[in-house]
């Protein structure tokens, strides 16, 4: 039977059931949706926060399913699939992201709630003074979430490609949309209402089911993957049988070296965990114990998930689906696509042929759903709390403080809504150029810019270290090391032949780190400190109980 | 933050598994032309049995810093 036409075949064993699936999915997200708003006050920390009172299952979950994007079930099960078993390494940035939720989150969310902060600016804004630290923290996090909020959307596409295979185009006021736009549409849209009506509430609510989803479908991928090998005996066998390349580091593309897994783990994780979005739900935990709890369950789970469940998954498509290595690169086999970045598709084209295999045609067809569900989830989970994000940054950091500071609580909540959806269209845009694009593409790879928007975040670190922990820096030198840090990741992102080969042995986030944390160092040495009275009632929110 | 012996021990011990799981530790088992010693280790890929053992220290260390580090100093706190 053809991989990609499960769902087709079912419509004869179990009728239209796994359409009507994910029409359920879409109706429970709406009634979350509805039952947030219901909840929600019209007030900004309740739109934005949820009214600080996020108990531990609803915090734990949001965090792990912002955390879990596209890329947890596309991008990076693609890059096993095309280098190998080098980037199982990855996984171990999770444990480093999970303390750090105790350990930096803990100290966000006393200070957010006993100064009132909302975004990640208002908290450097508000220590270091001025408004051009704010205005670079916003930079750095809107410069973030793009990149976020277009590779979920771009997820969309491609699972709407994979769902409905044959079906024609869509053909809407005059206009022809292949199933990859309507993809891209329909999760958009979807996404930006809930956003827009419910705020955190309903963001945060659907963030459990999608992560409850997210949890079970990479679990099961990865146990439908064993099975189908004939347990883990033959699996391992099959996978032991692979060229070396694909068993060793640095893999295919010869990028995994330890220093660039390294410097991924240890930097790339922290500033994957303080994305605005993360930031946000730091503020908006109950109390510390809900955060030492989420950080014991991300730093458990999150790994489990991947290193036994959809790592696996990918590197048994090696064995089923082997990719070609040609001069040109690494071309995926045509089941899976034709072009390289297409590898990003293993997992969907995986599951349709291993777990019907597992539980038969009917059930099979049912956990496919379910798990190409949960890859949607994953996309939905991450797209929401960046548009949400992205929002609380524009409209306080930006729109509050330089257009419009006499601007009410009100008319900054709809101000935020109207970034929510000119956002939303914007990345649609850029998706929508970038699948038409010829040779020279940006967005291609769904893995390259998850790292890239990691790296623009982990430029809030070292300020956020010092904010947290050492309180030796000077306003003048956050400026300084923050311009360095966010100007040097563009620089090298842009002209990656200029760091003379530096990026091909650390990430590039760590570079931008050190440069920032030198900057920063030298410049506060010589500036005046933030004065002495902030710090220490910064130090004794922090002391404080609660 | 590291202020006791124990929050000491378990910092050292949570780098040191950064420094040999995806740091420069990994050259000590990948298999490569300059050092070509098995692929598999008890029939898993090398690899494989590589990341999943410094994932279970990691996780470890995190386990004991739940229990004895961070609920001490909430309490504390409290």
């Amino acid at each position: 039977m053809n991989n990609f036409r499960i769902l087709a075949a079912t419509d004869t064993a179990v009728g239209h059931l796994p359409h009507f699936m994910l029409g359920g999915y879409m109706l429970l997200l709406v009634w979350l949706c509805y039952l947030g708003y219901r909840k929600g006050k019209a007030t900004e920390e309740d739109y934005y926060l949820a009214g600080r009172g996020q108990g531990t299952i609803v915090t734990s979950l949001t965090i792990m399913a912002t955390f879990f994007s596209s890329a947890a079930l596309l991008g990076i099960p693609g890059v096993v699939y095309r280098d190998g078993i080098s980037f199982f390494l990855f996984a171990l940035n999770l444990p480093v992201a999970g303390a750090a939720i105790y350990l930096l989150g803990d100290r966000m969310r006393k200070l957010g709630k006993a100064r009132g902060y909302v975004t990640p600016a208002d908290l450097v804004g508000d220590y270091y003074g001025g408004a051009e630290v704010r205005l670079l923290a916003a930079a750095t996090s809107a410069l973030y979430v793009l990149p976020y909020v277009i590779m979920q959307i771009k997820a969309g596409g491609y699972l709407a490609q994979r769902l409905f295979p044959d079906a024609p185009p869509l053909e809407f006021f005059g206009s022809s949309f292949t199933m990859y736009e309507t993809g891209v549409w329909a999760l958009s849209f979807l996404t930006m209402a809930y956003v827009l009506v419910g705020g955190m509430r309903s963001v945060a609510w659907t963030d459990v089911i999608q992560g409850i989803l997210l949890i079970f479908g990479m679990l099961v991928a990865g146990l439908a993957t064993i099975a189908y090998f004939g347990g883990l005996g033959g699996y391992f066998e099959a996978v032991s049988a692979l060229p070396a390349k694909a068993l060793s580091a640095p893999g295919y593309s010869d990028k995994w070296n330890a220093g660039m897994l390294f410097t991924i783990c240890a930097f790339a994780s922290l500033g994957s965990i303080i994305q605005p979005g993360q930031w946000m739900r730091f503020y908006a935990a109950k109390d510390s114990g809900t955060l030492r709890k989420s950080a014991l369950v991300f730093a458990v789970v999150l790994p489990v998930c991947f290193l036994f469940g959809i790592m696996l998954v990918a590197l048994g498509g090696q064995v089923l689906f082997p990719p070609e290595i040609t001069a040109e690169g690494i071309i995926p086999h045509p089941s899976i696509g034709a072009k390289s970045s297409e590898v990003d598709q293993i997992v969907i084209v995986m599951i349709q042929r291993v777990v019907p295999e597992m539980l038969g045609i009917t059930f099979g067809a049912i956990v496919v759903t379910l798990i190409l569900i949960a890859v949607l989830a994953a996309s939905m989970s991450t797209a929401d709390s960046n548009l949400h994000a992205l929002s609380a940054v524009l409209t306080r950091d930006v729109y509050d403080r330089f257009i419009r500071p006499q601007a009410d609580e009100r008319e900054r909540t709809w101000v935020g809504r109207i970034v929510i959806v000119l956002a939303t269209m914007a990345a649609v845009a850029l998706v929508e150029w970038s699948q038409k694009a010829g040779a020279f593409n940006p967005l291609e790879l769904i893995s390259q810019l998850m790292l890239l928007a990691i790296a623009f975040s982990s430029q809030l670190l070292p300020i956020a270290i010092d904010v947290l922990f050492l309180n030796k820096g000077s306003r003048q030198g956050a400026i300084a090391g923050l311009t360095s840090g966010i100007g040097l990741v563009l620089l090298l992102t842009i002209k990656p032949e200029w760091s003379f080969g530096l990026t091909k042995i650390v990430h590039v986030s760590a570079v931008g780190i050190a440069a920032n944390a030198i900057v920063f160092g030298f410049v506060s040495r010589v500036t005046k400190k933030v004065p002495q009275k902030r710090i220490d009632e910064f130090r004794r929110i922090i002391k404080a109980k609660g | 933050m590291l202020k006791t012996r124990l929050s000491k021990i378990l910092a050292l011990i949570f780098f040191f598994a950064l420094i040999m799981g995806p740091g420069p530790g990994l050259y000590l088992v990948n298999p490569s032309h300059d050092n070509p010693c098995s692929t598999t280790f008890l029939g898993m890929p090398i690899l494989f049995a590589w990341s999943s053992f410094w994932f279970f220290v990691q996780a470890g260390v995190v386990l004991v810093a739940y229990r004895k580090l961070w609920a001490k100093s909430d309490n504390l706190e409290e």
